[in-house]
């Protein structure tokens, strides 16, 4: 009995974790972003990406919500599918910030493709590495 | 079983290209063990023995049981235990896979499923059917059955484009014709050329999704208008899917814009009549699906208008502008035509028919 109730929580546990893999088959940059950067593989701070194609720019938004960047350029080169993004906005202390970050887009034919490069926050450099949700 | 559920979705209905390698030839002989009728494609399973003994099971591809059942050939053409030989184009991966060039039955050396060497002569074109008030009728004339079946081809180009060499289904012989596909915007080009250097594996449909847009007229099973006068709207049930159904809506309603509608697979769509073509524009697409095989892509700003002509009973002009700033350069139009498959309905067909056995 305490057997099968196991498999039956595995199961259910299972079916809450299944998501549709319906991709976003448009530019390979709209849609909404997430995961970290930071200067060190300990020191991670949590990014939300939030990107559209209106036909002429990438537009988009940094960490959403009452701390949101505005993205002031998101540049996308298709001869090698490399990112380049630049912001500017304000950290948590209110003083003023330039974020600029380089990355690479990886399994592009993928609903969950990835970009991860290069992440400068002010003075402070590291990588990132952000996945579409 | 928690593997199972994480289990990567199976891809049931691959494109041609992506499954074949039509640079390469395969010659196998063998016993019939398996026969799966069913659509998209029928597949025959053979055991062959090779010189030290060892026995291996082909899965041999040979194409839609409606257009085999409209050549002449049955379920039952093969029997379980037959010695056939069997030319083909061989699978991309090392599957035990071929589409079937020639399947020859080994006992009387008679060729199987191969298409008919005569066809019906030419007859003169039959008038399409009207309604009582003079408006062509998109369905079958009263009292009879019929849908549209096979369409003249399988991919979406520009009008003005000269001759392109590619695939039945849409795969470049030269990746530097693209330019002469349709006139993409940079980024939607690379995507297009990066889909076709992958040899269109990545097609959603592949994975069951819904052909959306002009490619759910290019379907092997076809599709059927039924036009409902008295709700002012035509429905458009779809052959090659999951028995989807899209709605035109004719009672005058505003197209509205792209921004209002919900996303789908099959839009938004109005249509009017002008003389005997009926117009329907559409937007409200989602960026999940490919306008066609060929790897086109599009974004939500897509605005399609298509344009359906019922020349005379058996033949429909299906016509399509394209206009998506976020894509294209500029509006781009398109178009096929689509035969009729008089006294017949549209068979059964679920994507994952196919998927057992689909390596």
């Amino acid at each position: 009995m305490e057997r099968r109730a196991f498999y039956l929580f595995c199961l259910f546990s299972c079916l809450a974790f299944v998501v549709p893999v319906f991709a976003q088959e448009g530019h390979p940059l709209t849609g909404t972003w997430s995961g970290d950067w930071g200067p060190t593989p300990t020191q991670r701070n949590h990014i939300t990406l939030v990107m559209s194609w209106d036909g002429k720019n990438v537009t988009g938004t940094i960490n959403p919500g009452p701390d949101a960047i505005q993205i002031g350029t998101a540049a996308l080169d298709v001869t090698n599918w490399t990112v380049r993004i630049e912001a500017d906005g304000k950290d948590q202390s209110g003083k003023a910030v330039h974020i600029s970050a380089e990355g690479k887009i990886d399994d592009l034919s993928s609903a969950h493709r990835k970009l991860s490069g290069t992440w400068t926050q002010g003075t402070t450099k590291g990588d990132f590495r952000i996945s579409r949700d | 079983m928690t593997a199972l559920f994480f289990a990567a979705p199976v891809l049931s209905q691959r494109s041609f290209s992506a499954t074949y390698d039509s640079s390469r030839q395969v010659k196998v002989q063998g016993i019939v063990t398996r026969i799966d009728w069913v659509t998209p494609n029928v597949f025959f399973f053979i055991d062959v023995r090779d010189a030290t003994g060892t026995v291996t099971n082909w899965a041999v591809d040979i194409g839609n049981p409606i257009e085999l059942e409209r050549d002449g050939w049955k379920r039952s053409t093969l029997r379980i235990g037959d010695a056939v030989a069997v030319e083909g184009v061989p699978a991309r991966n090392e599957a035990r896979q071929a589409s079937a060039k020639s399947v020859v039955l080994t006992r009387t050396g008679k060729r199987l499923f191969a298409p008919p060497t005569t066809r019906r002569a030419a007859t003169s074109p039959v008038p399409a059917p009207r309604w009582p008030d003079g408006q062509i009728r998109l369905g079958p004339p009263p009292g009879k059955t019929g849908y549209w079946g096979s369409a003249s081809t399988k991919v979406l180009v520009e009008n003005t484009a000269t001759k392109i060499p590619m695939s039945d289904d849409g795969l470049l012989v030269n990746i530097a014709d693209a330019d002469k596909v349709a006139p993409f915007l940079p980024w939607a080009k690379a995507v297009y050329e990066y889909r076709q250097r992958r040899f269109l594996r990545d097609d959603p449909y592949s994975r069951c999704v819904p052909a959306g847009g002009p490619r759910q007229f290019q379907m092997p099973n076809g599709f059927q208008f039924i036009e409902q006068k008295e709700l002012g709207r035509i429905l458009v049930f779809l052959g090659g899917g999951n028995r989807n159904w899209r709605v035109i809506f004719m009672d005058g309603r505003p197209l509205g814009t792209a921004a209002e509608a919900v996303p789908s697979y099959y839009g938004f769509s109005v249509g009017r009549w002008e003389k005997d073509t009926l117009i329907v524009e559409s937007l409200g697409y989602n960026e999940k699906f490919w306008l066609t095989s060929s790897g086109l892509p599009h974004t939500e700003a897509l605005h399609l208008t298509e344009r359906f002509t019922r020349s005379d009973l058996n033949t429909l002009k299906y016509e399509v502008t394209v206009e998506d700033p976020r894509t294209y350069t500029r509006p781009w139009t398109g178009s096929w035509t689509i035969q009729w498959v008089p006294d017949q309905d549209i068979q059964e067909y679920f994507c994952e028919d196919n998927s057992d056995f689909v390596r």
